[in-house]
């Protein structure tokens, strides 16, 4: 059932961006539930189990706080984000490396940046001069490809 | 004899090969009848050597001669099963390591990202600009906030042709493929630009894509926008030297001609006619 899956997906966001912009101490089920805003009423058991599982997976961090448990996230949200831009498969060893995702481009050196300036400046001047020769399709359609502006959920 | 000449070719194909193949720049003009030449060229080798077993025992039937053939027939037997069961072990791990990684990072994007455009397209909130793709099962495009202000419209469409063109066709089950072969090769036998060099051809062919979508102008623009850009935190120092270079002087020659594409496709007919070629020779 991937409808219910990707609901509970939002729902993991939903609970992150909660705990993300919560006190350093954590909050309570209970509090997450009173903060989370998605729309539909939600019961405290499944807000409890969202916890619980990201709790499991290491995301969260929880203590006891007299009878209730307090959860906060355990990093930061600039954190993890740059966490998930990295290649999970990139400490492997050289020789076998490989891909779990693919990077529209690999880091370059300062001096392979300088000599990739030069290089632009050749396709540009070869653009000049041979607009047919590049293949460029003019395409009016400027539909956006994507909306710009963030989608707060 | 059959079987002698098979796992020679066989080891031609596998070894010598990839390093002819990739001392071989022009090759790149043509990037998708390249990767098409890598691929017979694997492909072929091992078929040659996995089809040696069979065909020594098949030459030595029936049993009525000395023992020492039946001996040869069998180690070439049992060579040729190893063989096959490397390849199968190895395609196995390969293949769960990369999907339990990408599974990992799906549920890491379920928490950072926002999904745009049915899932297709995912944006984290982040000042460095980076763009990539997670193929697989609900295989989607990740862009940063920051890639979204930066790049003007077209060099944005420019990077999203290029990874479009990565999940559209593929490209890492055929990466999947070359790094299940390259780790079933004796270690001093492979070599690692090979790998490296189907690395930058499946690079260079999405380049071709956003090229025929944008021109060469907008995508070169992003290339330089974008590679100076990544995070040093994100830097472990694995990237495969030169290939953004590589890409770059493609851009600024004129592509490849149709003769060229298809001398190359001759070249991946003759190797793949090579296992049959032995075979008829010498039965």
């Amino acid at each position: 059932m991937p409808s219910a899956r990707s609901s509970l997906g939002s729902l993991e966001r939903s609970v992150m961006d909660v705990l993300w912009a919560g006190p350093e101490a954590g909050l309570t089920v209970r509090e997450v539930l009173e903060r989370i805003e998605t729309g539909k009423d939600l019961a405290y058991t499944t807000v409890m189990t969202v916890l619980t599982r990201l709790a499991d997976k290491g995301v969260l961090e929880r203590e006891q706080d007299g009878r209730a448990w307090r959860y906060r996230a355990a990093q930061s949200r600039q954190q993890m984000t740059a966490e998930a831009m990295r290649d999970p498969l990139e400490s492997i060893p050289h020789e076998e490396k490989t891909s779990a995702i693919l990077h529209f481009i690999e880091e370059a050196t300062p001096a392979e940046i300088a000599s990739l300036r030069a290089a632009l400046d050749a396709v540009e001047t070869r653009a000049a001069e041979a607009p047919k020769a590049t293949g460029q399709t003019e395409s009016t359609s400027s539909r956006s490809v994507v909306p710009l502006r963030r989608r707060r959920r | 004899m059959t079987a002698i000449l098979l796992v020679a070719v066989g080891v031609l194909l596998v070894t010598t090969a990839p390093r002819v193949l990739s001392a071989l720049p022009g090759l790149r003009r043509s990037p998708r009848a390249a990767l098409l030449l890598w691929q017979t060229t694997a492909l072929a080798g091992t078929v040659c050597v996995i089809a040696a077993g069979p065909v020594a025992a098949i030459s030595i039937w029936p049993l009525d001669r000395r023992g020492i053939d039946v001996a040869a027939a069998l180690v070439a037997l049992v060579a040729s099963a190893q063989c096959l069961s490397l390849i199968l072990v190895n395609g196995h791990l390969v293949g769960t390591t990369l999907r339990s990684a990408r599974r990992r990072h799906r549920a890491l994007l379920r928490l950072v990202g926002d999904d745009h455009r049915d899932g297709r397209l995912t944006i984290v909130e982040h000042h460095t600009p980076t763009a990539y793709c997670v193929p697989g099962r609900r295989r989607r495009v990740v862009l940063s906030t920051a890639t979204l202000s930066e790049l003007p419209e077209d060099e944005l469409d420019a990077v999203l042709a290029h990874e479009r063109a990565h999940l559209g066709e593929r490209h890492d089950l055929l990466l999947e493929y070359f790094t299940v072969a390259h780790r079933s090769a004796p270690r001093w036998l492979r070599s690692d630009r090979a790998l490296s060099e189907v690395r930058l051809l499946i690079e260079v062919l999405a380049d071709r894509a956003a090229r025929q979508r944008t021109g060469d102008v907008p995508l070169a623009r992003a290339l330089v926008r974008l590679a100076g850009s990544r995070t040093p935190e994100a830097m472990l120092g694995a990237a495969d030297e030169a290939h953004v270079a590589a890409r770059m002087d493609l851009l600024a020659t004129r592509p490849a001609s149709a003769w060229h594409a298809a001398g190359v496709y001759t070249l991946v007919v003759l190797v793949g006619l090579l296992p049959a070629g032995v075979l008829a020779l010498t039965m």
